[in-house]
């Protein structure tokens, strides 16, 4: 037993005042974590570096007001004190979960101390002291007892905002030294700019912070314990605080966290009308609302508007459940970014120049009121902002403003803004994280591991291995293999990059993948998962080249082609193919074409080369379409996805999309990934039956459906939703023989109703939800690359620790537990969401741009036929083949005029009424009346509606309700696209040559560090045609296959 | 009280204790002369008396009389001023009264009481301060008395309470934690021949974790043993000096 001292701790208690007593026991040993260390402390974990001129520790009000400076990566050597945590425990509790982060970020180089643990640095407070004075002495006796401790060798430095210990203390010990943040960080990191301008930002917000008085805007939040109360009586709803993004300051829906069994009528999202029943909740937010009184419900716009608020009389739907906000349980709030208005915006705003209202890029987010300094020079920037509070007081919420991005509107400035906005933060891979990687140079080759050779399974010479990738890929991260057996069976492989091989669990790498779980691509640039020594090169299954690989090879009967065996395990390979997917159709074909392997050998031993290849193909096929026909008798689903391939010149330019012809080789690589992931899914799922990453596809909501079928309805189908194997059969009847598109539009539909598929640990969910609606798989996972995302890694890992049990060897960590496997889903799944949401966005921006540069009355590009997929009250939804674009065209503006159509087609704005029936809507004006029904094609232009604070927009304008004929609409459809996210980069790359001169040398460093590729990878291009399909996650994962 | 963090990352709780360790623990035997056997007991903040009377003959109704054992009788009782908030009864409360039953269970277990055939033994036990584990402070309590009145037992009978948070049990919870909402277990242990007296559990526990836990509660239990081993032949060392053997 440990040799314990007791002290008295007072406390007072809720209502009464009541005097408690605490044991708190002290001990000798308290880790230090530092590695100077004489005394041998248990460390384990983080360790200070003993390099380093001193040690910081901050005092608690440092911590709770400037953590966010304590968060720069420069600044190191940090001490957190308990006393401080405390503190900020007590304080905010956002901010102490962030510091709880920080301090297990092992790129962070700051640990915490329990000093009050310590027998010798604890102080007990003494009577009449005041809890600040106590604390400020803890930490600084803290501060003393590391110096001592390290034995004088590292200095220590305590950083304080209180004037009084700093004349205090500062003299009281040599080697400890006191003084303040700002002092601090002038004669410390005087380079580091970002950090002052941080220091000055939040310490302005701070002065203005004191003092703000004046009436009450907004009704006061109720105390949690009632809230708590509240939501057990079921007086109050508890859920999440979601904006509508085109009624931003009216709209707004509380969806209910838990459905109450007992109260049934509440299964719909609760609709919160107009700011001061908002009462200053943020999107996000986790908030208690209280029902109204049912004469007071409301119900939710349904015209279409453009986010000026302005329209008057809004069509409404059948009320709603309404309520108002009462309080508000977690706060979400992340970083914004704003846009500082003009110097004329400035004016009216506030008595106080000094006091800036920025907008916020997202429509979503309440105005944000910052006070700076630098206001004018700010004018038209992008800002990222974080707010502070939101008084009951104030109309708006305080923030402070931490970095600048830029001038709004150009290039880099918005990509930045799209990747902080959805929450995407990278930096480059540091110099110690590319430490870790092997090295592969001419000088110094990286060669195969002869140890590694005698643990794998050796696949070189008896295997034919081959990849089949789209043209110019890098990262193969999946090859293939098929042989015949004797005994009439087939072996069919899969062989995986072995990125785990590399990439170690708990390395620094593995954390940086970890924390961006996915490679991001947008649509001009991606940035990687891993650095590009792994994912173009060694983990890169290339032709040729030996390489590690994670295999999976069945042994099929070749007759009935039921899986006999199983094999799993790491491998060593050699891709003798690496072909692209037209060439191996054209050997499928039995076409005559060059085989880039075989160029430099003999026309026999060349033709019977290819004659062994072709035969491997044609098993593949075989085997291939014997599964997809297994899986379709299950009801697996074909989305829609526009399928486009790209085309490179010799710089890897892409000089043109053309459509991918629908390969049959495309699917049948896909379907190997697939059998694959699905026979991965059921190992590891069966070695852990509570912790196993897995990925399933809920069941879509059938509520969803109703627009998808009374549309089909409209045009004369019927659309059977009960299972997914009618939904598919009855997808696959809806087709018109003149028009296309509406088979693509119903497909469309079907895939925005669909849920989004999910990761998840087996543990968290009863085994009858493990089910893969999309693929009608019973368990399901990914596999097949690790290259670029981090889900495959986590079922690497698995598989490895599975492989490992089986043959009995006790391997060295025990897997994940379900809680870490469900909490690593979790952030896998937001960041895949986060990925997709900046892809569509960046899309967007591209578009936007391309448009911006051509004049709309004139260029035939603006002009595009359309297809109406959906009616509202003022106008129509289109869908613009041409471009992939979905949005609305207004019948009806806001003067009141609507659009009627002549004899010849064109239209014009007249004044009328609007008649919506469920199928068409019927236009009225002197001149006559016109009809647009669902389906019908028209013709639209369109321009760039832009605006400084956010995101520009594309305007759609009706011009004929007749189909647009032009040259270019009998060329294959999604050609647009490419050019246009070619042509956007080009001019832009142009005018950053221009401007170099010009510029600061500041940026174009930047443009460096953030741009990892600069021409647009086929990747990227691939990717970005994918989410303009609005293809759901689950289409992904099988055109990656594809793709990858 | 949602926010208390009961066990940091480092690994330290509230009052500074790592999960596996006991709280401070002292005792004392023979505080009265008047009684058969008696002890004071502290562990932590937590602090009882124990008293016993017996074996004696029945007392009041002698219908309750066993004819192959002695009869165990129990009662607990906790000082008004033992909360920090004042109690208004200090026993026959429900609480107390299950309680009283716990003890008697816990002790017709770890008495042999067949070599008492129709007599009764009675053990008081009063919580002068409350600091959590009122339970297992009352048992360890009784255990010493018990002792002290030189009534044999198959072994100690020591008990302790271990919570259950994050995925970590936590021995000897201070009342600080229990009403944290942390599942807690309370277990009465032989710890010789690790035969349990008594298991009590009140919230909720996944099935996997118990084992975890009661294996916890057992080492734990095992720890106060040997504290009492040694309160004991202090005592008795003290009592031979004074009686010159």
């Amino acid at each position: 037993m440990i040799k314990t001292e007791r002290v008295l701790h007072l406390k007072s208690c809720v209502g009464r005042k009541v005097r408690v007593v605490r044991e708190h026991y002290l001990r000798e040993r308290v880790p230090c974590c530092s590695s100077l260390c004489q005394a041998d402390c248990v460390n384990d974990g983080k360790l200070l570096p003993g390099d380093l001129t001193h040690y910081v520790v901050p005092d608690v009000a440092v911590v709770v007001d400037y953590l966010e400076i304590l968060e720069f990566r420069e600044l190191q050597g940090i001490i957190f004190t308990q006393t401080a945590c405390q503190a900020l425990q007590n304080k905010n509790r956002r901010y102490y979960n962030r510091l709880r982060t920080l301090v297990k970020d092992p790129r962070h180089d700051c640990v915490l101390f329990a000093n009050e643990f310590q027998k010798y640095a604890y102080c007990p407070r003494e009577k009449g002291e005041s809890q600040e004075k106590w604390q400020t002495r803890c930490v600084y006796s803290a501060a003393v007892w590391y110096y001592n401790h390290l034995a004088g060798m590292m200095n220590i430095v305590m950083i304080t905002e209180d004037p009084e210990a700093v004349a205090q203390f500062s003299s009281l010990t040599c080697g400890v030294y006191v003084i303040s943040v700002q002092d601090y960080l002038q004669s410390f990191w005087s380079d580091l700019q970002a950090a002052h301008e941080l220091f000055s930002s939040i310490s302005q917000a701070q002065q203005e912070t004191e003092g703000d008085d004046g009436e009450k805007e907004f009704p006061e939040h109720l105390p949690a314990e009632v809230l708590e109360a509240g939501i057990k009586s079921e007086r109050y709803i508890q859920g999440t605080l979601n904006v509508n993004k085109h009624r931003a300051q009216n709209e707004a829906f509380v969806r209910p966290k838990n459905f109450s069994t007992k109260s049934t009528d509440l299964t719909w999202d609760v609709l919160v009308c107009g700011r001061k029943n908002r009462n200053r909740a943020v999107h996000g937010d986790e908030v208690v609302v209280e029902l109204l009184p049912k004469n007071e419900w409301r119900g939710k716009g349904t015209a279409l508007t453009d986010g000026d608020e302005k329209t008057g009389e809004d069509n409404e739907s059948t009320p709603l459940p309404t309520g108002r906000i009462v309080g508000i349980l977690q706060r979400n709030w992340r970083d914004y970014v704003v846009t500082f208005p003009t110097r004329d915006g400035i004016q009216s705003q506030s008595r106080n120049s000094q006091r800036i209202l920025t907008i916020p890029w997202d429509q979503r987010i309440p105005k944000i009121r910052i006070s700076t300094q630098q206001a004018e020079a700010l004018q038209d920037h992008r800002v990222v902002v974080r707010i502070d509070s939101w008084e009951s007081t104030s109309f708006y919420p305080n923030g402070h403003s931490v970095r600048v991005l830029g001038r709004a509107g150009e290039l880099e400035t918005e990509v930045q803004t799209i990747l902080l906005e959805n929450c995407i933060h990278i930096l480059p891979f540091s110099d110690a994280q590319l430490r870790e990687m092997p090295v592969n140079s001419l000088e110094k080759p990286w060669t195969v591991d002869p140890s590694e050779v005698a643990e794998r399974r050796d696949l070189r010479d008896s295997h034919l291995v081959f990849s089949i990738d789209p043209r110019g890929c890098e990262d193969v991260d999946d090859t293939l293999s098929v042989r015949k057996l004797p005994d009439r069976r087939l072996e069919l492989g899969v062989h995986i990059a072995d990125v785990t091989h590399f990439v170690k669990e708990g390395s620094l790498t593995d954390l940086e993948a970890r924390s961006r779980a996915t490679t991001y691509y947008l649509a001009d640039r991606r940035y990687d998962m891993l650095p590009a020594i792994l994912s173009a090169d060694l983990c890169s299954l290339l032709g040729g080249a030996d390489r590690y690989a994670m295999s999976v090879l069945w042994e099929l009967d070749a007759e009935s082609l039921e899986v006999q065996e199983v094999w799993y395990g790491r491998t060593l390979i050699r891709s003798s193919y690496q072909l692209h997917y037209e060439l191996a159709q054209a050997l499928l074909n039995g076409e005559q074409v060059e085989v880039l392997e075989l160029a430099n050998l003999g026309p026999q031993e060349r033709d019977s080369k290819v004659a062994q290849l072709t035969e491997a193909l044609e098993m593949l096929t075989h085997v291939a379409r014997h599964l997809r026909a297994k899986r379709d008798r299950g009801g697996a689903l074909e989305l829609e996805g526009v399928e486009v391939g790209a085309q490179l010149d010799e710089e890897r330019n892409i000089t043109a999309l053309v459509p991918r012809q629908p390969l049959e080789v495309h699917e049948t690589v896909a379907e190997c990934m697939i059998y694959a992931n699905h026979w991965v899914a059921r190992k590891i799922q069966e070695a852990f039956p509570n912790q196993a990453l897995l990925r399933r596809h809920p069941p879509p909501q059938q509520e969803l459906f109703n627009q998808l079928v009374d549309t089909a309805k409209a045009k004369g189908f019927t659309i059977d939703t009960r299972s997914n194997k009618a939904l598919a059969a009855s997808l696959d009847r809806a087709v018109d023989p003149q028009d296309p598109l509406v088979n693509r539009l119903f497909r469309m539909m079907a895939t925005t109703a669909m849920s989004q598929a999910l990761y998840f640990s087996t543990g968290a969910h009863p085994q009858d939800q493990y089910y893969h609606y999309g693929l009608a798989l019973d368990r399901y996972t990914h596999f097949t690359s690790p290259i670029r995302r981090y889900a495959d890694i986590v079922v690497h890992r698995l598989l490895t620790a599975a492989l490992d049990m089986e043959r009995g060897v006790v391997s060295g960590k025990a897997p994940a537990s379900n809680k870490e496997v469900e909490e690593m889903a979790h952030h896998i799944n937001s960041k895949n969401r986060a990925a997709q949401a900046a892809q569509m966005r960046s899309t967007a921006l591209f578009q936007c741009l391309f448009f911006k540069e051509r004049d709309p009355q004139t260029d035939p590009c603006c002009v595009a036929d359309a297809v109406i997929y959906s009616i509202r009250d003022n106008g129509v939804l289109v869908f613009i083949p041409e471009y992939g674009v979905k949005g609305p065209v207004y019948l009806k503006n806001k003067e009141g005029l609507v659009v009627v159509a002549r004899q010849d087609g064109s239209c014009d704005w007249q004044g009328g009424t609007v008649r919506k029936c469920p199928d068409r809507i019927t236009t009225t004006s002197s001149c006559g009346t016109s009809t647009f029904k669902l389906f019908d094609h028209i013709t639209v232009r369109i321009s760039v509606h832009s605006s400084t604070c956010h995101a520009d927009r594309l305007n759609l304008e009706v011009i004929s309700n007749k189909p647009h004929h032009s040259a270019k609409s009998q060329q294959p459809s999604p050609q647009g696209r490419s050019q246009l996210v070619k042509e956007v980069v080009r001019q832009n790359e142009e005018a950053l040559a221009q401007e170099k001169t010009a510029r600061r040398p500041k940026l174009s460093k930047e443009e460096r560090e953030f741009r990892q590729s600069k021409t647009p990878s086929l990747y990227s291009i691939l990717e970005e045609i994918r989410e303009l399909a609005l293809m759901d996650l689950e289409m992904a994962s099988r055109l990656p296959a594809t793709t990858a | 009280m949602a926010g208390l963090e009961l066990l940091s990352d480092q690994g330290y709780r509230l009052d500074g204790r790592k999960a596996t360790e006991l709280r401070k623990l002292q005792a004392r035997m023979g505080v009265f002369t008047q009684a058969d056997g008696s002890a004071y007991l502290e562990q932590g903040n937590t602090k009882a008396l124990a008293v016993v009377y017996g074996p004696h003959e029945m007392r009041g109704s002698r219908s309750r009389t066993l004819h192959d054992r002695a009869v165990i009788n129990c009662q607990y009782s906790m000082a008004t001023f033992s909360t920090a908030e004042r109690k208004r009864r200090p026993h026959g409360d429900r609480k107390s009264t299950e309680m009283s039953l716990h003890l008697k269970q816990t002790f017709e277990a770890a008495v042999m009481t067949q070599l008492y055939p129709r007599s009764q033994i009675d053990i008081y036990v009063k919580i002068l301060q409350s600091d959590g584990g009122n339970y297992s402070v009352c048992v360890n309590a009784a255990t010493l008395a018990v002792i002290d009145a030189g009534i044999p037992m198959r072994d100690y009978v020591c008990a302790c309470t271990v919570g259950f948070v994050d995925e970590t049990p936590l021995a000897d919870l201070c009342y600080a934690e229990e009403s944290g909402g942390v599942s807690s277990l309370a277990l009465a242990l032989l710890p010789r021949g690790g035969q349990i007296a008594l298991l009590q559990m009140d919230a909720r526990l996944h099935q996997d974790h118990l084992e975890t836990l009661i294996e916890a509660a057992m080492t734990a239990c095992k720890g106060v043993s040997k504290v009492l081993d040694e309160v004991v032949r202090q005592h008795l060392q003290e009592a031979s000096v004074l009686t010159g053997e």
